[in-house]
């Protein structure tokens, strides 16, 4: 008997504690900055080098570039850029690799939808996923980048 | 008058609270004696080690968080500890004070995880609500060192991802004599009740020569009176600079495990505390390493002491950027073999006490 009494002697004390739990979805989560959340992505940082694509361990990035017109030398701009957020596993890789920091973390991490289609995130959704960016990347940011970064070789040995 | 008796078939799980994931455990009763139990694995499994075939080294870290989600931390540092063997890496002395503050910490988190479940399925609610309340402090301080909550990611081939944010290490020096303070008031709570007592005394008893002959590793060793820690025994990262005691218990029966752990998480911190005091302040964190990873051709086996008890990686390679084959030697699945033994002449309460004391995740048994 003399344990159960001490345990209550416990639970007696935690009574008038202040409580822990978060009021999530009424009070928003602030995650720290560091936070592996939704990638956001600058089409015009973009270099077309697809080294997001090699270095993704679930093969989740798909992305397509065509030829700048405004350039007669052989430049790629990104023409689509898509992530599918169903096999996504947030592990940072996409954006550690990236040579211009056209693809950054942010801290969103709100996901959650009815369909599973709509997990299905292309260049545009994934460009006005513009708040909470990484602060390491969000000095960097702004609306029109020039001028821009040579492009490397498409064939150049990412990490796999 | 006789009473005309039929052996039932039972199933418990794979959903059932109990099993902690997705576990199935076929038993057959005599009343309320089990005769045979068998279980039935598989339901979880995602192929890790065939995936890892055709990943980088660097590609496969990830996939190890999701093996033991527990202690995502152990599982980074085994497979980076035999790729670093392999290429005979020299990993900078803040990388492995970081690697040794994690782990530990995650250990930590790990067994109040298991003390909060384990109360929870022999039927007492609250040390459950105590428990992730002390967890999330922990899991606070991993989020904002790396990033996530559970998959951490943390780990690279030849050091770590993140240095420590400011302030970090002040965090953890003051979460050290709280964590101390909560330890002793779970005993206060649990350890003395005797409701818990009656239900974990005596219950799933084994020797020692019965855990050697099943493999077993970690507290389910440890409690039958052998002292082996890998920590202690073939000492890796920087264990060695570190004073630590290594808890055994020569009951072997649950209380024993109970009690285990609960030192054990009274041991990390005291490992946490002396590797914050003589945390360097100026280092590097990373290794140089190329950009593709390609270890020389050969093999390696490298094992540390997980929270379960022995992980170990297992790589042979042929000089590529991918592994030849990946294997893991997981401590859940082989802890799990003594089960169908250690239930057979028990009741139906006692199985639920059994299989929690074993501590076992589903996502490594699986892989």
């Amino acid at each position: 008997m003399k344990g159960i009494v001490k345990g209550l002697g416990v639970t007696f004390k935690n009574i008038t504690k202040k409580k822990v739990t978060y009021a999530y979805p009424d009070v928003p989560m602030n995650m720290p900055d560091r936070f592996r959340g939704v990638q956001h992505f600058e089409p015009d940082k973009c270099i077309v080098c697809n080294q997001c694509a090699r270095v993704c361990p679930t093969d989740c990035i798909t992305l397509v570039g065509k030829q700048d017109p405004n350039s007669e030398k052989k430049v790629k701009i990104i023409d689509t850029y898509d992530i599918n957020f169903e096999i996504c596993i947030l592990c940072d890789l996409c954006t550690e690799v990236c040579p211009t920091e056209a693809i950054v973390m942010t801290n969103n991490f709100e996901l959650a939808t009815y369909s599973r289609d709509d997990l299905f995130k292309d260049l545009h959704w994934l460009e006005n996923n513009n708040t909470l960016v990484r602060s390491e990347n969000s000095t960097n940011l702004q609306p029109k980048a020039k001028p821009k970064p040579k492009p490397k070789a498409t064939k150049e040995e990412g990490v796999k | 008058m006789s009473i005309r008796t039929e052996e039932l078939l039972v199933n418990v799980g794979p959903q059932h609270p109990s099993t902690h994931g997705v576990f199935r455990l076929v038993v057959k009763l005599d009343g309320e004696v089990i005769t045979e139990a068998t279980p039935v694995i598989g339901y979880l499994h995602r192929g890790t080690e065939k995936l890892a075939e055709n990943l980088s080294y660097t590609q496969i870290i990830p996939y190890t968080d999701r093996m033991d989600y527990l202690s995502a931390m152990t599982n980074n540092y085994v497979l980076c500890h035999a790729v670093e063997t392999l290429m005979k890496l020299e990993i900078p002395e803040k990388a492995e004070y970081l690697r040794v503050i994690v782990m530990e910490l995650n250990r930590v988190a790990s067994h109040l995880v298991w003390w909060g479940t384990y109360l929870l399925d022999i039927g007492a609610m609250s040390p459950f609500l105590y428990a992730f309340r002390d967890r999330e402090k922990i899991v606070e301080l991993f989020n904002e060192l790396c990033g996530a909550r559970l998959t951490y990611f943390y780990m690279r081939v030849g050091g770590v991802k993140w240095d420590a944010p400011p302030g970090w290490i002040d965090k953890v020096k003051e979460f050290i004599p709280y964590m101390r303070k909560q330890i002793e008031e779970y005993e206060k709570l649990v350890t003395g009740n005797e409701i818990f007592l009656s239900r974990v005394k005596d219950i799933g008893k084994y020797d020692s020569q019965t855990a050697i002959n099943y493999g077993l590793s970690g507290v389910n060793l440890r409690s039958t009176g052998i002292d082996w820690d890998l920590r202690k025994q073939e000492p890796y990262s920087l264990y060695e600079q570190f004073d630590f005691d290594v808890p055994t218990s020569t009951d072997g029966d649950c209380f024993a495990r109970y009690r285990l752990r609960i030192e054990e998480m009274k041991q990390s911190l005291s490992i946490v505390e002396q590797a914050v005091a003589q945390f360097p302040e100026e280092g590097k964190i990373m290794a140089k390493v190329p950009r593709v990873i390609r270890p020389p051709a050969g093999e390696v086996y490298s094992r540390i002491e997980s929270p379960r008890g022995e992980i170990g990686c297992h790589i042979v390679s042929k000089g590529k950027a991918e592994p030849y084959r990946l294997k893991f030697r997981r401590p859940s699945f082989v802890n799990l073999q003594i089960l169908p033994e250690l239930l057979i002449g028990e009741t139906m309460t006692n199985l639920v006490t059994i299989f929690g004391g074993i501590d076992i995740v589903l996502g490594e048994v699986d892989c």
